[in-house]
């Protein structure tokens, strides 16, 4: 697997104040890496500075092998990117959209147009004005450009952010397939662990302008799951499992344990032996609060 | 390049701007063509007569009693004892300034628009040129191309400089085109007089010739496309410093409009020839007619303008290379 | 067709661009490196399309023939024209050359103004006052009394008013020249009786001059503002108001006849 985007140090400073406070991390052929964080973690700060539209105060960016401050055109070739909200103009069609941004970047002929209209589906109403277009017809549309011009990386702010449950899981289908099938890598920054953890084969964790973490969705979320136990008598019951696994703590009448795969089962059997009656066991993926909390220390989303 | 300027040129023409502008330029055409058409038929009801010597001598026999009346400003005596010696040379001369026909209405029309109207006009343009994609958040995707940013706001600059080229365009062929239908279309070779030159309260007739009218008009196009790049220049610098439309709109609004009424109060404060709003009326070198301020001429005025335009220029491609865009 | 339309508009527009710049030229070429030529006096040699059918009034002079004082604007030229219009269905055109406060001296220049004579010579009636500004002065020669500066005045003033007859002889042999002479605005202030008399003799040597000349009429004004002065004063007691001017329009109107055979 080959490194396309390489990011090291990077920093950024505005005033006095440092946003970014040195960033590394790569993404790798093929592989859909998610940006996780809250909001105003840094994360499209971060995507502006991939993209250019930014300047870092310092650090390195590069992609396939291009500086991206020293070789900006070559470098911005290979990405593809939707900056927040796919934003194109109203009053021209879908197809005129397309034409414009083709224009810009050498090559591009107006089959792969074709090609990506009907990649991200979009046939029907391509030459309808974008003014009429549903958000996530945009949505596809700001992906249509991003792939335009044959990107090695796709770099999506916020890909899901108001589209209805249905266009949440087409566009998770349909970034896994581009990274799987094209051989795309594709960077997804989001404030949601539940998205992330369905379409991501990497995360990175930002807080505050540095990243906390960066691991395997599995990784991540096995050490995070929790399992809650409801049991009577409580204190017999949390006896008994601490002598099987570490007991996090109490919570609504529950026990808090670590969630161990394959272990549930026999914890329960020596519960059960000891007579206690389990009314309630719940296997909980940790949210992203719990996740903060745990990884910070504390530190709560604001 | 051209791609991009293609680009531009598709977005200005689809934001139907330049078809709003050809639509009022046509609707006041009309409406000055009938106001000129209504004074020709009083003046001409009023002396019993259309000979134009006639009503000239008249004007000037009523601008001098207009300069024997007391009460009148300095200023205004000066302008009136400058357009007086004016008229007395077109009339010795035989020559008439005001000769019926398309073209001088064109003539007219240029030389009264050059100051409010035509840049009011390329502001409605240029104003969201820069300022529509940053609002509307699609200089993200235009800027994240494998184009420089030098490159994609020379391309709008480019675009710039055509539609103002087009709205000068429309302005002479909707008010040749109008006015013609009332007035004639004939009159390119009339005579006309320039080259005057004020210097205190004498008019400086050294350097008087004359001139066909469609060199004259030329000429004042010139003129004419000169002020509207450079004020089309000023916009562009507040629509690329600026993310609101409309505030470039008001921030230019104010100053074309306060350059309207300084020109008519600035004599006594000399460093407001510094300014570029009392600099936009070049046509009047062209005519004569005696500038706001003393001292002032034509190759001051277009110096002063240049000088804006170039360093309006300089800071939209420093701000707009150097930018964070968010 | 849309880009179509886009590529008509840039097309028209980089031509236009191309036109404008050279228009820029044009106007460096002929406003900065022009020399100096001499510009040639245009000879007039117009027709002249002397419209037979119309009638043409001009009126020359001061504030008097500008009508300065009657509020509706008119002057005893309007007054004049209304009347004419009363006796004649000819179409009539009137050119009031008269600018306010000209003195004797100014009008002997405005005479040389080759569109003045032109007017002039189409011209089929003169209506003119002057000498009162070179007379009062604005009221100055009444506050610094001296008869011996008046007389000089008066001199200078005759010269020029004979120049003025002369040249509209010149110009128009056949045209009726009426010369409206003076009023004593001053009747009521206390030295009237100085004041009157030089105005009589003021008005008898311009009808002297008058005399030398045909066709050239001098209408007294004098009786006219001799018992009423303040009725028909304006305001400033020097200009006449609008019944003043009346007075004087009907009684140079009276004059003026059209009956077969009265032509000149």
């Amino acid at each position: 697997m080959t490194d396309t985007l390489v990011v090291q140090g990077l920093r950024k400073t505005i005033g006095k104040k440092e946003i970014i406070k040195g960033l590394s991390f790569t993404l790798r052929e093929g592989e859909v890496f998610g940006f996780l964080g809250p909001n105003g973690a840094g994360k499209t700060t971060t995507i502006r500075m991939l993209v250019g539209l930014i300047k870092p105060t310092s650090g390195h960016i590069s992609i396939c092998g291009y500086d991206l401050r020293r070789q900006f055109s070559q470098a911005i070739r290979h990405i593809g990117c939707i900056v927040e909200n796919p934003e194109l103009y109203p009053y021209l069609s879908g197809w005129e959209n397309l034409e414009h941004f083709a224009r810009m970047v050498p090559n591009i002929p107006k089959e792969r147009i074709s090609e990506v209209v009907e990649l991200v589906g979009l046939q029907n109403r391509i030459h309808d004005r974008v003014r009429t277009y549903s958000l996530g017809m945009r949505q596809r549309l700001g992906i249509a450009q991003a792939l335009l011009g044959n990107p090695k990386v796709l770099i999506l702010d916020e890909p899901t952010n108001g589209l209805d449950p249905a266009g949440i899981r087409e566009m998770r289908e349909f970034i896994r397939f581009l990274a799987e099938k094209e051989g795309l890598s594709v960077l997804v920054s989001s404030h949601l662990l539940s998205e992330i953890q369905l379409m991501c084969d990497r995360v990175a964790i930002m807080s505050k302008g540095e990243i906390i973490r960066i691991d395997t969705v599995e990784n991540l979320l096995k050490e995070q799951a929790r399992v809650y136990w409801k049991a009577a008598p409580l204190d017999q019951a949390k006896k008994i499992l601490a002598e099987q696994t570490t007991v996090l703590g109490e919570k609504d009448d529950a026990i808090v344990t670590f969630y161990e795969a394959g272990q549930l089962s026999a914890w329960n059997e020596k519960l059960v032996q000891a007579g206690i009656r389990v009314s309630e066991i719940q296997p909980k993926l940790p949210t992203l609060e719990d996740l903060f909390i745990e990884l910070t220390g504390g530190e709560t989303i604001d | 390049m051209i791609n991009l300027v293609y680009n531009e040129m598709l977005k200005i023409v689809r934001k139907k701007r330049l078809f709003i502008i050809a639509a009022i330029i046509a609707v006041l055409v009309g409406l000055f063509t009938y106001a000129q058409l209504k004074h020709v038929q009083e003046v001409q009801k009023r002396l019993g007569t259309n000979d134009w010597r006639t009503q000239l001598q008249q004007q000037i026999i009523d601008t001098q009693n207009r300069l024997n009346s007391s009460g009148i400003s300095e200023e205004w005596r000066k302008f009136l004892q400058i357009r007086l010696q004016q008229q007395q040379y077109y009339l010795d001369h035989n020559i008439n300034p005001s000769a019926p026909g398309a073209p001088t209405f064109m003539r007219m029309f240029v030389e009264n628009s050059i100051e409010l109207f035509l840049p009011l006009m390329v502001m409605v343009v240029v104003a969201d040129l820069v300022s529509s994609e940053a609002s509307g958040g699609t200089i993200k995707l235009l800027l994240t191309r494998p184009v420089k940013r030098w490159k994609i706001l020379l391309s709008k600059y480019i675009a710039m400089l055509l539609s103002v080229s087009f709205i000068v365009l429309s302005l002479v062929f909707l008010s040749y085109l109008i006015s013609g239908t009332v007035f004639g279309y004939s009159g390119w070779n009339l005579p006309l007089l320039t080259g005057f030159a004020v210097h205190g309260e004498e008019l400086d007739t050294t350097n008087v010739h004359l001139l066909s009218q469609w060199k004259y008009l030329l000429i004042e196009l010139g003129l004419a496309w000169f002020v509207a790049i450079v004020v089309g220049t000023l916009t562009f610098m507040l629509s690329v410093l600026m993310r609101s439309t409309a505030a470039v709109m008001g921030i230019m609004l104010a100053a074309l409009i306060s350059g309207a009424i300084l020109s008519n109060m600035v004599s006594s404060w000399k460093s407001a020839k510094y300014l570029f709003m009392v600099n936009l009326r070049l046509t009047d070198y062209i005519s004569g007619t005696a500038p706001p301020i003393d001292g002032m001429t034509l190759g001051f005025s277009m110096s002063v303008l240049a000088i804006w335009g170039i360093a309006a220029l300089f800071i939209s491609f420093l701000v707009f290379t150097k930018r964070d865009v968010y | 067709m849309n880009s179509n339309i886009v590529k008509i508009i840039a097309i028209l527009s980089i031509v236009a661009s191309g036109l404008w710049i050279f228009g820029l030229g044009v106007m460096v070429q002929d406003q900065f490196f022009h020399k100096a030529t001499p510009l040639r006096k245009e000879i007039t040699s117009q027709t002249e399309t002397a419209n037979d059918q119309q009638l043409h009034l001009v009126a020359l002079g001061d504030s008097l023939t500008r009508g300065t004082g009657d509020e509706t604007g008119k002057g005893y030229v309007g007054y004049i024209l209304d009347e004419l219009r009363t006796k004649t269905k000819q179409p009539i055109q009137v050119t009031n050359l008269a600018i306010k406060g000209q003195r004797s001296a100014g009008l002997v220049k405005q005479l040389q103004q080759a569109e003045v004579q032109r007017q002039l010579k189409q011209a089929d009636f003169v209506f003119m006052t002057i000498g009162g500004n070179d007379l009062f002065q604005g009221g100055e020669t009444i506050r610094n009394f001296s008869i011996a500066r008046i007389n000089q005045t008066k001199a200078s003033y005759l010269r020029n008013l004979d120049a003025i007859f002369r040249t509209i002889r010149t110009v128009n042999p056949q045209a009726i020249v009426f010369y409206i002479s003076l009023y004593n605005p001053f009747n009521q202030l206390n030295n009237a009786k100085t004041t009157s008399a030089i105005v009589r003799q003021w008005n008898y040597d311009s009808a002297e001059v008058a005399a030398r000349y045909p066709n050239i009429i001098a209408v007294p004004t004098y009786d006219l503002f001799e018992l009423h002065a303040n009725e028909y004063l304006y305001s400033d007691q020097f200009h006449p108001n609008k019944e003043g001017y009346k007075l004087i329009g009907e009684r140079v109107a009276s004059l003026i006849t059209f009956t077969k055979g009265e032509r000149k």
